[in-house]
């Protein structure tokens, strides 16, 4: 039977959201986001890991043992981050300093392992390629739109390249939401947030049933 | 003096969970009882501080004099997954007590990014070996003194009705923010001396 | 089964016409220094207390509708946290910045862990602390002239014997009455003793906490509070010109996030008097009552589990269980 690829492709959006679903590579995920732009950046870089992990575990799955897969796998997720490293710090230095520690770190991100393990090690290349970008471009629309509530809140306003909107803040800007505790609690209250409209969904869903 | 940055840097000021964000899957994932974080905090100061040590030597007298740093990560990654390996053979046939009190903590810790996480901080400090131990510990014990202070707070809740809608990382992580909101208490203390 | 039996915490008070009973003493209490903060700082503190008051008192009935609970506005704890949180602002902070606080105090430090009972930080000085992390401006630099009501950004004494700010130190007498720069219901030393003992007669807080507090801070300051020199430092001063009265009498002693146990409660207010010394002499804040105190809230779980009372009979019990154990 062959799977929908589109179907892989889309469910990392919704479905397998790894930040409100899975809930898994959450240090990331609370430590780059004081902005959209480094949120998003942080996001490309998941995404290149992601994909070129899930592809070539996918390739190798029928010659990797069972007994060491770990290990390999360990290694085909460090390539890519390697290069993620050198391609960052060689033209988008800035950004490599501010993410720091986390850009080596997505090593250990557990999304990708996961993926790896869950998904790529057991179905073909095409499938696995869809499953790498579509969770990476979940984690990637995450990343901006936690970035983007701290940022907005934060800075009172929202800043791409050069261009700030609104111009100028309309309210006077938490600082807080920039810090460790504005992370922890913005992110709490979108996890309950979305938990509350999915039981919701979910009660309308059985009561049209029983209707 | 020094030493004493450190450790309280990596205690109170700097705390890899409230300060650095650092380790929290399992921080929120083993805290729920106080006898599993404390047990996942003895595994993780043991692993934590000699990590730093074998990565720091590693980095000193192989990557530095090859003049390979740009593999760092992909050698890391393998210096720490081998050393909890060896950890574990070792401790099974040396200490059984401790491997039965530690051993089941043991795996969890090679996916716990605090310890690469010390390791690449290490570097961005240009620590030797010596103080890279020290760093190690110092993170390790600040990561376990939030974790124990969280699994005191959360057995209580045991006995509170906690809507399921907030039950898990919601409320889990409006916590770790009301605890990190007290620990911004410590921040610019000793500023001459802590980073 | 010990386990069962450490863990059932504070409140021990059952029935809500005792928690009713309680908290209007509280606010019984909190009167002298409302009225010496209306006093000393005008209109503009009666409003910021009202303010306080009525946004905590709101987000408690909103919130409790919203998730369809009993609405609990009546046990009166939600004007006490309105009434504290308005006491550690500074009096010519905007009147959003309490809106804001005392909505942050109700809903994210107290009512999303189930309300009265359930927080495990004291909500106005998570409302404080979430203020000072997001508005620093305002936090530190909106005061008044006491008594003159002209608004100034000049130092607080405590920033000025920290030697962060320039001014002048007012003497023993306006310490007492609290002719000082300060927040709103720290500054009147004598009107918030007249409360804390009112509290301690009736019985309502335990002397442990605030003994422990000032006695840490009062020594404390002595030894060390001279950089370079022990024994030099002055303890009064600690005690009268920041929050530690405010802090150690109405905050420290809350019984939902303080210690069960007499000795808990001691160990509470040494900690928290530790703590505050600290971040005084060393930290980057110029006062560290509120963190000092959050944190104690912090490990209050841990001292009720490690402090457990000595009970009648201990060491039988332990040797019945020993000679049993020995026995199979």
């Amino acid at each position: 039977m062959k799977r929908s690829l589109f179907h892989d492709f889309i469910k990392g959006f919704v479905e397998e959201n790894p930040t409100f679903r899975l809930v898994i590579g959450m240090c990331p995920t609370l430590a780059v986001t004081t902005s959209v732009v480094n949120g998003f950046w942080m996001g490309v870089a998941v995404i290149f890991v992601l994909t070129f992990s899930n592809v070539f575990v996918s390739l190798l799955r029928k010659s990797i043992p069972d007994d060491i897969r770990i290990p390999v796998f360990v290694i085909l997720i460090a390539t890519p981050v390697v290069i993620v490293e050198l391609v960052m710090r060689a033209y988008l230095p800035a950004m490599y300093e501010i993410l720091g520690i986390f850009v080596p770190l997505i090593v250990v991100n557990c999304i990708i392992i996961g993926r790896a393990e869950a998904f790529a090690y057991h179905q073909p290349v095409l499938n696995s390629l869809m499953d790498g970008l579509g969770i990476g471009a979940g984690y990637t629309i995450n990343l901006m739109v936690i970035g983007g509530i701290r940022e907005f809140l934060g800075t009172g306003q929202i800043t791409i390249g050069s261009v700030s909107f609104p111009g100028t803040p309309l309210f006077e800007p938490a600082a807080v939401m920039l810090t460790p505790p504005g992370g922890f609690i913005t992110l709490g209250l979108l996890m309950a947030a979305l938990n509350i409209a999915v039981a919701r969904s979910e009660n309308r869903k059985k009561a049209r049933r029983a209707a | 003096m020094e030493v004493v940055a450190v450790i309280l840097g990596g205690v109170l000021i700097n705390n890899f969970i409230f300060m650095r964000y650092l380790g929290l899957c399992p921080f929120i994932g083993v805290s729920r009882q106080l006898e599993t974080a404390l047990g996942m905090s003895g595994a993780v100061i043991f692993v934590m501080t000699f990590a730093s040590t074998v990565t720091a030597a590693f980095e000193q007298f192989i990557l530095v004099p090859l003049g390979l740093e740009y593999l760092r990560t992909i050698a890391y990654i393998l210096v720490i997954a081998a050393f909890v390996q060896l950890v574990e053979i070792f401790m099974k046939k040396t200490a059984p007590g401790l491997y039965r009190a530690l051993g089941i903590y043991l795996p969890l810790i090679t996916t716990n990014c605090a310890v690469l996480g010390v390791a690449m901080l290490n570097v961005r400090n240009s620590y030797g070996i010596l103080m890279s131990t020290l760093n190690g510990l110092a993170g390790a014990l600040g990561w376990s003194l939030a974790i124990i202070i969280f699994a005191g707070i959360r057995e209580r809740w045991k006995l509170m009705d906690i809507p399921p809608v907030l039950e898990g990382f919601p409320l889990a992580l409006v916590s770790t923010g009301l605890m990190s909101l007290a620990f911004l208490g410590f921040s610019g203390l000793f500023r001459n001396l802590v980073k | 089964m010990e386990e069962k039996l450490v863990i059932s915490s504070s409140p021990h008070i059952k029935g809500p016409k005792t928690v009713r009973g309680i908290m209007l003493d509280v606010i019984i209490a909190l009167i002298p220094a409302c009225l010496a903060s209306l006093i000393l700082f005008g209109w503009k503190a009666l409003l910021i207390i009202m303010a306080s008051v009525a946004s905590a008192v709101a987000s408690e009935a909103l919130y409790e509708k919203a998730v369809k609970r009993e609405v609990t506005v009546g046990d009166l704890s939600a004007v006490i946290t309105g009434i504290l949180l308005a006491m550690t602002l500074p009096p010519n902070v905007p009147l959003w910045i309490p809106v804001i606080g005392s909505a942050f105090a109700i809903v994210i430090a107290k009512q999303i862990f189930g309300g009265l009972g359930c927080n495990f930080v004291n909500p106005a000085l998570a409302g404080r602390a979430f203020l000072l992390a997001a508005w620093p401006m305002h936090m530190t630099r909106d005061w008044l002239n006491p008594l003159t009501y002209d608004a100034v950004t000049s130092a607080t004494p405590l920033a000025v014997l920290k030697g962060t700010g320039q001014g002048t130190l007012p003497g023993i007498k306006d310490f007492l009455l609290g002719v000082r720069l300060g927040s709103l219901g720290e500054t009147s030393v004598l009107a918030l003793l007249l409360g804390g003992i009112y509290l301690i007669a009736r019985g309502v807080i335990d002397y442990r906490i605030p003994l422990g507090f000032l006695g840490t801070l009062f020594v404390g300051t002595l030894v060390f509070g001279k950089p370079g020199a022990f024994f030099q430092g002055d303890g009064v001063l600690a005690i009268l010109a920041g929050g530690a009265i405010l802090g150690a009498f109405f905050m420290a002693t809350d019984y939902v996030t303080s210690p069960v146990t007499a000795r808990g409660r001691l160990y509470m207010g040494i900690g928290a008097g530790f703590i505050t010394l600290l971040i005084r002499l060393w930290g980057g804040y110029p006062e560290g009552v509120t963190y000092g105190i959050l944190l104690m809230n912090l490990v209050t779980p841990l001292i009720d589990r490690f402090v457990v009372p000595r009970y009648y009979g201990y060491a039988h019990d332990r040797a019945a269980k020993e000679a049993a154990a020995g026995g199979r």
